[in-house]
């Protein structure tokens, strides 16, 4: 026991914590603005997988990280506002529409991949490159705390930053406000003139570029390559994350963090006699359990239980 | 600004209200169709652009699967699983249930089969059924709990079939890689099943080489139509159906919702354990990791094909193994990559979901038609 | 950030609008209609009459399929609310439109929110909020979430969010439907304010007593199309009624007087505990077989809560509830129907069918597991089939195939088949909710013609309107709900008039318990 508190404790577990827990971050917020505008947006996954590639092949190809970080970005949120265009002009079932998305993203991915470089793994035959850490002068030298924060990439720190952005884009700007109105009662926000549409594209967008940072920081982050299917599921659990969080933003945000840090645990955890894939079961079932809680105090409360969306 | 008055169906009479359907029906067909064709087209565009020979890629693709004996097997044999498992999901989508669980039912089901065919000696005949059960049973588990979760406490199901999935994955992970690992063997896997539990293998009953495919393919057509009268003939079919088209109106009309909704769960979660079962009894021998690959998020694309009607499913099941099978063959005599297939069906189902589009191509042309008249 | 008014002329106009929609149905016809500035204009007409479709044109919410708009003096292509609200229209809905769980000053000042780029200050929306509802006497609470405060501070946020917005014009679509007297009292008031300020308000109701009261002309809409406008002051509520109504057929249903038999529901000391709407506060009545007991009300005073519990859809909190002897306490909703209750729900599109259903599937879902439906668990199609043709024959359903789905039908051939459903499982009780409610007056007459087939072979029927003359026309007896509570109960109807009836439901008069429990078995204590 004495050990697993040794491994919790430790500067390495708090800082792979923090690197691990970026990308499910950055797409559970994305995740919940989609599902604050009213749109369930099971294309995270996709979306990541397809920043991630694109991200590593631009860089690869034209040499510069910016430029293949921003391409990056841009794919993923031209595949969010595809996702609204399915559901707002196609009358497209959101579900479906992103587990379509999802699969185009993964056939479309490793198609390019072996098209461009032959290669059914991914792109670490390409010299690609990854964005740059942030040291903080100072902080660096500071037992532990330098060792934890310092040092980590600026994707993750961008991550740590969303948290407060989304909380002050819903509650502070006007646009949050009609996001979040329209996400409610749609006809509400309609009938005061809020272009309702507009909104849920914009949202849908913004969803798509955070989940579009997270994937660049995959394939970007700590490695330089991309590999075939790397996002490995990272987005349903972001999704999950997004509902575990309660759909506020520091809800999302800690519980996002909480399945970094179980994955950074049973990382560490590898090296002592546990079976790693047994501990990585914990934030799921934890989550399992604390969805039925929820749920059944909810229930007990007596309130309405929404219908869950139509296929 | 006008709006121009259609007919309304009530005042129609029964000549013409047919008329009006099997034209619906013509419209949807040749819809689906034409869905396909787009989605090969705009595969062929994509290799055009990367310097690929579309039509020979094309030509392989769609001929290639029924070159030799043995390929067709191997198409049977994907189909399979993959048919079995877009039943899985179609049941709770008839009750408008959102599971995506057939994975953790699928490796629950290997597990459960797996287990019975390597340990526990039963004469034959038994020796193949047990193991099937065991797995039906345990995928029937696993479609229990979202089920019973969502029906009895209102929990979102999508959540809770994709954390389950995440678990069962893991856990068939370790146990593959850890207590039934074969010992004293290099690569990862389970010792092979026993020999009488394996399926026959259908080249023992065709006299001509068919890979891998085995008598799960009949199981498989048998659980199809089984479904399908359970859905159209029995009373419980009835309530999942009318469940899935309006909750509030089954529970007003004295249905009750919540055990229908675990019923959906239950049946479509043995169905996925079948899947595991035909993996490991036919397709495999043994437990491998990922076994069963990509094809849980697959089958439910077939259902969402098949619009949940399970004879159907069959056939979009057959159509889409067909494609993967191609694109393999496809892969190993020219340049494209496989994966374009996936892309192929990525487009299918996006163009499949968008359900404005038929609609509005009904609506022209019942608009010709009145200004016909 | 009004756009420019005409000098002069009327503040809101139609000129030959029509509007007819997609399916066929011309919601209205040819209206010309001018309201002119500093007017409370009352626009009354039975449901179905086109009032609101009207509104919704001044609103865009709708745009007329021909003929022409006016605001401010001048013609208007209305695209949508926001270029109404442009040009100073405001409109409270009937279903009020907003956002739960924002805060009322939220809602108030939702979609023109203070505060310099594009942030929003909350402090001032309060105030702002504050301030409005200072000026125009409509008391809120700018703190409060919209879904913890009372349905008339709700509308009352309404009308804030439309003054904020600086309107000129504002439409109440049935404002006073949910209200309680108290506050419809305070509502006109805030009304008058207003106009008296210079606001022109449309006046949406069917409730002749408030017309009077509160506007200065009124507008007369039948059947799609404009009958008259006259002055309030000349108008009295029988030629407003005879305006209105002029139905092509007589309302006066052929009906014997009611043979009452034994007893077939029994209530006594009903009692339920709304988590959300209107709670029951003990209930005693019985309905005997062979007669139509009347439930009047307002909307909102508990109807819908008591037929949802006779049918078994919710569990009464304390009190019980007997069928031909039968105690229904621990049945759920196929046990209530066992026990012989069929139920017309008020709302045919929220539970009374499965639309995308066939007509043959949605008229067995109370007997799918039956013979000859169902036999050694196998659902026969062909039964099915045959069970529907033969209903659709009987109940004169207007369907080329029972294959259609209900999605498709129009709203009375809509409620036919859910009438027929319930009718032909012969039940003891028929409860019957609103079933008049959007169909036309053909299958009116035919609902009204099979209630009263019911009740002479013997059911009982209790019959739950808002439409008092639909009521006054079918009923034996007469019960009136108000805040949950029996407040009057009247055992012949002869001779009531709906001004009388309409005393009991404001709660103006009310009937002692003496009254209200003679006569019935078992009544308990006195209900506080």
């Amino acid at each position: 026991m004495s050990s697993v508190l040794d491994v919790v404790l430790s500067s390495a577990f708090l800082a792979a914590a923090l690197r691990i827990a970026t990308p499910y971050l950055l797409a559970a917020l994305g995740g919940l603005v989609a599902e604050r505008a009213g749109i369930s947006n099971i294309a995270l996954e996709g979306q990541m997988l397809s920043a991630a590639c694109t991200g590593a092949l631009v860089a690869g190809y034209s040499g510069s990280v910016t430029v293949g970080a921003l391409c990056g970005v841009a794919v993923a949120t031209l595949l969010g506002v595809l996702l609204a265009a399915l559901r707002l002009e196609l009358g497209a079932d959101a579900i479906i529409a992103g587990i379509g998305l999802n699969l185009l993203a993964s056939g479309g991915t490793a198609y390019a991949v072996y098209s461009l470089l032959d290669d059914k793994g991914g792109t670490s035959g390409l010299k690609s490159g990854s964005l740059p850490t942030v040291t903080l002068p100072g902080v660096e030298n500071v037992p532990v705390l330098g060792d934890v924060v310092s040092g980590q990439n600026m994707v993750t720190w961008l991550a740590f930053l969303a948290a407060p952005f989304v909380a002050w884009l819903f509650y502070r700007t006007r646009f949050g406000f009609h996001l979040r109105a329209v996400g409610e009662m749609p006809d509400a926000a309609a009938s005061v003139g809020i272009a309702v549409r507009r909104v849920q594209y914009t949202g849908l967008a913004l969803s798509g570029a955070l989940a579009g940072l997270a994937g660049v920081f995959l394939s970007m982050g700590y490695v330089s390559f991309f590999v075939r299917d790397m996002t490995a599921g990272r987005g349903f659990i972001a999704l999950a994350a997004v509902f575990l969080g309660g759909m506020r933003p520091w809800g999302v945000f800690l519980a996002a963090l909480g399945f970094g840090a179980a994955e950074a645990l049973a990382v560490q955890l590898g090296s002592l006699d546990v079976p790693p894939q047994l501990v990585s079961t914990i934030p799921y079932a934890m989550t399992l359990v604390a969805l039925a809680l929820y749920a059944w105090r909810r229930k007990r409360r007596g309130r309405v239980v929404p219908t869950a969306a139509s296929l | 600004m006008t709006t121009t008055p259609t007919t309304l169906i009530e005042t129609e009479d029964r000549r013409q209200y047919r008329a009006t359907r099997r034209r619906d029906f013509a419209v949807d067909l040749s819809m689906a169709l034409a869905t396909i064709l787009a989605a090969l087209a705009i595969g062929f565009l994509v290799m055009l652009a990367t310097g690929n020979d579309p039509v020979r890629a094309y030509e392989v693709m769609l001929t290639g699967p029924l070159d030799r004996s043995f390929r067709v097997g191997r198409w049977l044999e994907d189909a399979t699983t993959l048919t079995l498992l877009g039943l899985s999901v179609a049941i709770p989508f008839r009750a408008r249930q959102i599971s995506l669980g057939a994975e953790s039912q699928v490796y629950a089901g290997a597990l459960a089969a797996a287990t019975v065919a390597i340990f526990l000696p039963l004469p034959p005949v038994v020796a193949v059924i047990v193991p099937m059960a065991a797995a039906a049973a345990a995928g029937a588990g696993m479609g229990l709990v979202p089920g019973a979760m969502k029906a009895r406490l209102g929990a979102n199901e999508i959540v809770a079939t994709l954390m389950l999935n995440a678990i069962v994955v893991r856990v068939y992970d370790y146990l593959v890689n850890g207590p039934l690992k074969e010992s004293g063997s290099s690569a990862v896997h389970s010792k092979s099943v026993q020999q009488d539990s394996a399926l026959t293998p259908l080249s023992d009953w065709f006299g001509v080489p068919l890979g891998r495919a085995n008598i799960g393919f009949g199981v498989m057509l048998l659980t199809a139509v089984a479904l399908w009268l359970l859905i159209t003939r029995t009373p419980l079919g009835y309530r999942i159906r009318m469940t899935g088209a309006n909750p509030d109106f089954a529970a007003y009309g004295g249905i009750r919702v919540p055990r229908v909704i675990e019923w959906s769960f239950v049946i479509g979660g043995a169905v996925a354990g079948l899947a595991g079962a035909h993996l490991v009894q036919g397709a495999y021998g043994r437990l491998e990791p990922g076994l069963a690959g990509s094809l849980a998020f697959e089958g439910i694309v077939v259902a969402l094909l098949a619009r949940n009607n399970p004879l159907v499913v069959v056939v979009a099941g057959l159509f889409y193994s067909y494609l993967r099978a191609g694109g393999d063959i496809m892969e190993q005599q020219t340049d494209v990559g496989t994966e374009i297939v996936v892309v192929i069906q990525a487009v299918i189902v996006l163009l499949v979901t968008a359900q404005a589009l038929p609609n509005l191509l009904k609506r022209r042309i019942a608009r010709r038609q009145v200004g016909v008249r | 950030m009004n756009e420019p008014w005409g000098e002069d002329g009327p503040a809101v106009a139609a000129r030959q609008v029509t509007k007819t929609y997609a399916n066929g149905v011309r919601a209205v016809r040819a209206v010309d209609l001018e309201v002119p500035p500093g007017e409370i204009r009352a626009v009354v007409g039975e449901n179905g009459a086109g009032k609101s479709t009207l509104m919704k044109m001044f609103y865009g919410l709708e745009q007329p399929s021909t003929g022409e708009i006016l605001v401010g003096g001048r013609p208007r292509v209305l695209r949508g609310p926001a270029s109404a609200i442009a040009l100073g229209v405001g409109m409270v809905h009937q279903n009020l439109m907003l956002v739960p769980s924002f805060t009322i000053a939220q809602n108030v000042v939702l979609g023109v929110e203070p505060g310099r780029r594009g942030l929003v200050d909350p402090k001032a929306a309060v105030e702002t909020t504050a301030r409005l509802a200072e000026e125009s006497g409509l008391t809120v609470d700018p703190k409060a979430r919209v879904d913890e405060v009372s349905v008339g501070m709700r509308q009352r946020t309404e009308i804030l969010k439309a003054l904020h917005r600086q309107a000129r014009v504002l439409i109440l679509d049935e404002p006073t439907a949910v209200l309680t007297p108290q506050e419809s009292e305070d509502l006109f008031a805030a009304v008058r304010r207003l106009r008296d300020g210079g606001m022109t308000v449309l006046f949406i109701s069917h409730k002749l007593r408030e017309v009077r009261e509160i506007s200065d002309q009124v507008s007369v809409m039948r059947a799609g199309a404009l009958v008259g406008t006259i002055a309030t002051a000349d108008a009295t509520e029988r030629s407003l009624a005879s305006m209105m109504v002029g139905r092509d057929m007589s309302l006066d249903v052929d009906r014997t007087p009611a043979r009452p038999t034994d007893t077939t529901l029994r209530v006594r000391g009903l009692r339920y505990e709304a988590p959300t709407g209107q709670s029951l506060h003990g209930l005693d009545f019985d309905v005997a077989a062979g007669e139509i007991v009347g439930v009047a009300g307002i909307e909102g005073n508990g109807q819908s809560e008591l037929a949802e519990i006779l049918a078994g859809l919710r569990r009464p909190t304390t009190g019980t509830v007997h069928i031909d002897g039968t105690d229904t306490a621990g049945l759920d909703v196929a046990g209530h129907r066992r026990a012989g209750i069929g139920y017309v729900p008020e709302d045919r599109l929220h539970n009374g069918a499965a639309l995308d259903a066939s007509i043959a599937d949605n008229l067995v879902v109370d007997r799918h597991e039956r013979p000859p439906l169902a036999r050694h668990g196998v659902l026969h199609p062909g039964a099915v089939r045959a069970h529907a043709e033969q209903l659709i024959d009987q109940y004169a359903i207007r369907t080329p195939d029972p294959s259609v789905p209900v999605r498709a039908l129009s709203g009375g051939n809509m409620q036919k088949v859910i009438v027929a459903r319930e009718l032909s499982a012969q039940p003891s009780l028929l409860i019957a909710s609103q079933v008049t409610r959007g169909v036309d007056i053909g299958a009116m007459r035919f609902m009204y013609e099979r209630l009263v087939d019911a009740r002479d072979t013997g059911a009982a029927v209790l019959l739950i309107s808002a439409d008092l003359t639909e009521l006054l026309a079918l009923s034996d007896r007469l019960l009136v709900l108000k805040d949950g509570r029996l407040v009057a109960r009247f055992d012949d109807t002869t001779g009531l008039t709906e001004k009388r009836v309409g005393l009991y439901m404001l709660g103006v008069e009310e009937h002692d318990r003496g009254r209200l429990t003679t006569g019935l078995e078992n009544v308990g204590e006195e209900a506080p």
